[in-house]
């Protein structure tokens, strides 16, 4: 009987040693500031460019960020952030602008200032967009934005 | 007890008897024990012989090692073969229709050496829950992992998913076991009696049971010259849940059958909330209904067989339907916009997003007795058809219009048919002191797929294992049990290509139009050996259980090669084909105090994974396979788990009962990339306590009254791996009423019970929409009436 009390005991010990608190549990932010652009309801104009910018932030080291830019001309609405913008009507696509790129963040980092220049190619169609913008930290923890865009003539 | 004094020996007599169940069915391997002196097993006929035994007073006890064993004191003078049988005590008073007995022993062959769960029809209809896993939970060590009022799987210590293997009738349930979003196929109406089995059982189940198993009978046997039937009405006012379930039951001498229909209908299920906020963006919830989460259930079942002296055969066809919707804010854990006047116009209807599942089942199960020898067979096919209905959404590439000419219905997401045929066969024999049983398992799987979404490959699946288990009655306190067993497995994944074009950037920086590869054809073989020791030992009112066993599981296609967007986490999942096969080792131990007003058990364990094999969120993205979602990558680490359950009842008077169920669970990787993380769906620290008193009121036209408070208590779970979020502790209270009223050859069940009494706002964190934050379901009312009938008694 005293045995099985000793490996019980033994159990107890050792899972208040093995906890060791070395993990990260904190996810990365966006951080909306001045600089940033796109925000919710920005336009964009198709035949031209425009400069992605976004701050990232974390608490232990970023991994990578990711842009997505897809129509809502349906209006399924991937928008995490509170406030509509003014919608067309719904329609079918024809020619959407579809975007999807993936950077990863330098080493060792707990800030970064992404800036990605994008190009609209000119025979996109215009109206109501996605642009969904996606950050995670070395431990995979991930945040998403979900930004209401336009692209205009 | 009493003593025996030495100075009778000399003198010797033979005793003998017969040992049987309520129905008088010979009872084959239970152990007898002369208290003191000797221990035998009953044979084949159920007979029990001590050839010489001293002339003394003795006590004979009857199924030693069993919670509910049958002592006699006799004083033995001369040879005695006790005429009447000794029937062994069933661990219920009454049993389901009241003429379909469930025995005491063990479903299959029984793992006393690991702790266990015994439930019944009886216990499962006082508190039936939304689905069988959702009834189930109540106990320590016992959780699901659920989404919506009627979908849930079992996850036992914290393992789940294939880590856990269902067994029905002897055959292994082949669902898709594999996601946390669909529920298991089983009528919880139709169950007799369920056993869970809370440790590594690879070696008598093969691969899957290494976290525990859920071992359902749902093929009782009427009783002799019987005809009749019950009619089950359940009612229940948080998601106006209407449903019924008929059985009908015969039997002559030899031939039984029993018919079951259970249909089941409810709508959208509601919680104390009025406001989602999924990844912050507000969800408002219309009269707190979980926007599109309505259901139906309709299972329809058959057994019929042959009972003799000698065989058994029972042949079982069932199938089961379950269409249900999914929150339709969330399909994906990602906000969507829905037309509200649609989808708030009725709360019953289901729209899309949502699933259906037809799970067809065809088995026997016949047991032969040859001389000394119980040969059991059992044989089965099972079909599980699985179809996700949605929108069509493009993301990445896909075509932004669903392509007319695409051969897939248009709100196809994915389509998933299994075929998987399962034969068994086994003996089991009594040598002496010893059960001993052996026997082979084996299994062939194929599974194809459809939709316009993709996931996992289709696969086919071959699975041989061949093992031997004794058990060793040492004396009337001791007992050891001991089994090898050996399995060879093998999986052979097909190719698939996308049916849209990717952009892909060749080398040169040129971009081209690609279907991309999601799969290429591989196989791969496994073998694995394991094993499994263990002892009981019993003394006065103590048993002690230790089990030390290895257990295995082999990688599932989704885990080799799953390739595509899992949009109802909007991650990209991608699989390993160069995992091997989970290797787990574990300790068990279970210390069982057992008095008239007082029980106790302990059951602590520990666990050693050299390569648990879980997905791991990792900080990339991918463009093509993933379309721009994060890399989710099926990955190996070592893992230390350790945890364990109290059980306590008391009953201070005879109408008064307090009962409670602790359970706590710890899990820490060991190595890998998420090392010192714990593992995902660890269950908080919870208890649940309960008071029940049943008075004995207005005894002419009443039984069975009784009236129950608990309450659930869960810590937080502060403990969590990517992606999951921190869940705070909560307490929630249920409440039940119950009665039998008497009428001329029956009774009538009713009960009332209340769950969530308080309409509390709480987050479940195993709960698949716990991600978005979405609490659990608020006040729920269930009424339910059971009306039994016989044409003959």
């Amino acid at each position: 009987m005293k045995k099985y009390i000793g490996i019980t005991a033994l159990v107890a010990v050792f899972s208040l040693v093995s906890c060791k608190p070395e993990k990260d549990t904190v996810a990365p932010t966006i951080d909306v500031n001045a600089e940033s652009f796109p925000i919710q309801c920005s336009e964009v104009k198709r035949g031209e460019n425009f400069t992605f910018k976004a701050r990232f932030l974390d608490n232990v080291e970023l991994g990578s960020f990711g842009i997505d830019v897809h129509n809502n001309f349906d209006h399924h609405n991937h928008s995490t952030e509170v406030g509509e913008c003014d919608n067309e009507p719904d329609k079918i696509a024809v020619n959407p602008y579809v975007l999807l790129k993936n950077y990863t963040i330098p080493a060792g980092l707990k800030t970064y200032d992404a800036t990605v220049i994008i190009d609209v190619p000119s025979d996109v169609d215009t109206g109501d967009y996605h642009f969904v913008i996606k950050v995670t930290d070395k431990a995979g923890w991930q945040t998403l934005k979900g930004l209401s865009v336009k692209i205009v003539e | 007890m009493f003593f025996v004094p030495h100075f009778c020996f000399g003198q010797y007599a033979k005793v003998q008897g017969t040992v049987t169940d309520n129905t008088g069915k010979p009872l084959e391997g239970v152990t007898v024990v002369i208290e003191n002196s000797s221990l035998v097993l009953t044979n084949e006929k159920g007979v029990f012989t001590f050839d010489s035994i001293a002339k003394a007073v003795h006590t004979l006890v009857i199924g030693s090692y069993s919670k509910d064993f049958v002592s006699f004191t006799f004083l033995l003078e001369k040879d005695t073969v006790f005429a009447k049988p000794f029937v062994l005590k069933e661990n219920t008073s009454e049993f389901l229709d009241d003429v379909v007995v469930t025995s005491k022993m063990p479903i299959g062959r029984g793992i006393e050496s690991l702790s266990a769960i015994e439930i019944d029809a009886k216990e499962i209809r006082r508190e039936t829950g939304g689905s069988l896993m959702q009834t189930l939970e109540k106990r320590p060590g016992i959780k699901s992992i659920g989404i919506g009022s009627s979908n849930a799987k079992p996850l036992i210590r914290g393992l789940g998913f294939n880590q856990v293997a269902v067994i029905e009738n002897g055959i292994k349930h082949e669902g898709q076991e594999w996601g946390a979003d669909h529920g298991l196929e089983i009528d919880q109406y139709n169950v007799d009696k369920l056993e869970i089995i809370k440790g590594p059982s690879s070696f008598l189940y093969g691969s899957d049971a290494l976290g525990g198993i859920i071992n359902i009978k749902s093929n009782a046997v009427p009783v002799k010259n019987t005809l009749g039937g019950s009619v089950d009405l359940v009612g229940k006012s948080n998601n106006l849940h209407a449903g019924g379930s008929l059985n009908l039951y015969g039997r002559s001498d030899k031939w039984f059958f029993r018919l079951r229909s259970t249909y089941m209908n409810y709508a959208d299920y509601r919680v104390p909330t009025d406001t989602v906020y999924i990844y912050s963006y507000a969800v408002g919830l219309h009269k707190n209904f979980v926007r599109n989460t309505a259901g139906r259930e309709f299972n329809n079942s058959l057994n019929f067989g042959y009972v003799g002296t000698n065989v058994k055969s029972i042949f079982s066809v069932s199938h089961n339907f379950n269409k249900s919707g999914f929150f339709a804010n969330a399909h994906g854990l990602v906000p969507m916009n829905v037309d509200k006047v649609i989808y708030d116009s009725s709360s019953r209807d289901i729209l899309l997003p949502y699933q259906q599942v037809n799970h067809t089942k065809v088995s026997n199960q016949t047991e032969i007795s040859l001389g000394k020898h119980k040969l059991e067979i059992e044989a089965g096919f099972q079909r599980n058809f699985r179809n996700e209905h949605s929108k069509y959404t493009a993301h990445g590439y896909m075509p932004s219009t669903f392509p007319q000419d695409l051969n897939v219905p248009f709100d196809l997401e994915r389509q998933y048919d299994k075929n998987a045929v399962t034969l068994n066969v086994s003996d089991r024999t009594i040598i002496k002191k010893h059960s001993l049983s052996y026997g082979v398992n084996s299994e062939y799987q194929q599974n194809k797929i459809g939709g316009w979404g993709f996931l996992i490959p289709a696969y086919k699946r071959f699975a041989l294992g061949g093992f031997v288990y004794d058990k060793f009655f040492v004396n009337d306190k001791l007992a050891l049990l001991g089994a090898l067993r050996y399995d060879v497995g093998s999986i052979h994944i097909h190719s698939h290509n996308d049916w849209f074009e990717s952009d892909v950037v060749g080398d040169n920086g040129v971009v081209s139009k690609e279907k991309l590869s999601k799969a290429t054809d591989f196989s791969k073989n496994f073998n694995n050996f394991s094993w499994s020791a263990g002892l009981l030992y019993t003394k006065k009112d103590w048993l002690l259980t230790v089990n030390v066993g290895k257990s295995f599981r082999m990688p599932i296609a989704k885990e080799l090669a799953a390739n595509g967007i899992n949009y109802h986490y909007f991650r990209y999942e991608k699989g390993n084909s160069q995992l091997s096969p989970e290797q787990s080792y574990q300790l068990d131990l279970g210390v069982n105090f057992s008095r008239e007003k007082f029980k106790m058990s302990v059951t602590p364990f520990v666990n050693y994974f050299s390569n648990y094999i879980f997905l791991n969120p990792t900080a990339d993205y991918d463009t093509y396979y993933g379309a721009g979602n994060q890399i989710f990558e099926y990955t190996q680490a070592k893992v230390f788990r350790t945890g364990f359950e109290v059980q306590a009842s008391y009953a201070p008077l005879k109408q008064l009962k307090i009962e409670s169920g602790i359970e706590y669970l710890y899990g820490v990787q060991l190595s890998g990339a998420k090392r010192y993380y714990p593992l995902p769906f660890t269950p908080p620290a919870s208890g649940i306590f309960s008071i029940s008193y049943a008075p004995t009121i207005w005894q002419k036209h009443l039984t069975n009254s009784f009236v129950k408070l608990n309450v659930k208590i869960a810590a937080p779970q502060n403990q969590i791996v990517p992606p999951e979020k921190q869940t705070q502790g909560y307490h929630v209270w249920g409440f039940a009423l119950g009665t039998s009223v008497k009428t001329k050859k029956d009774v009538i069940d009713i009960r009332l019970n209340i769950y969530n009494l308080f309409n509390q706002k709480y987050l479940n964190h195993t709960s698949f929409y716990r991600l978005i934050d979405l609490p659990e379901q608020g006040r729920n009312i269930v009424l339910s009436v059971r009306v039994p009938f016989n044409f003959k008694k």
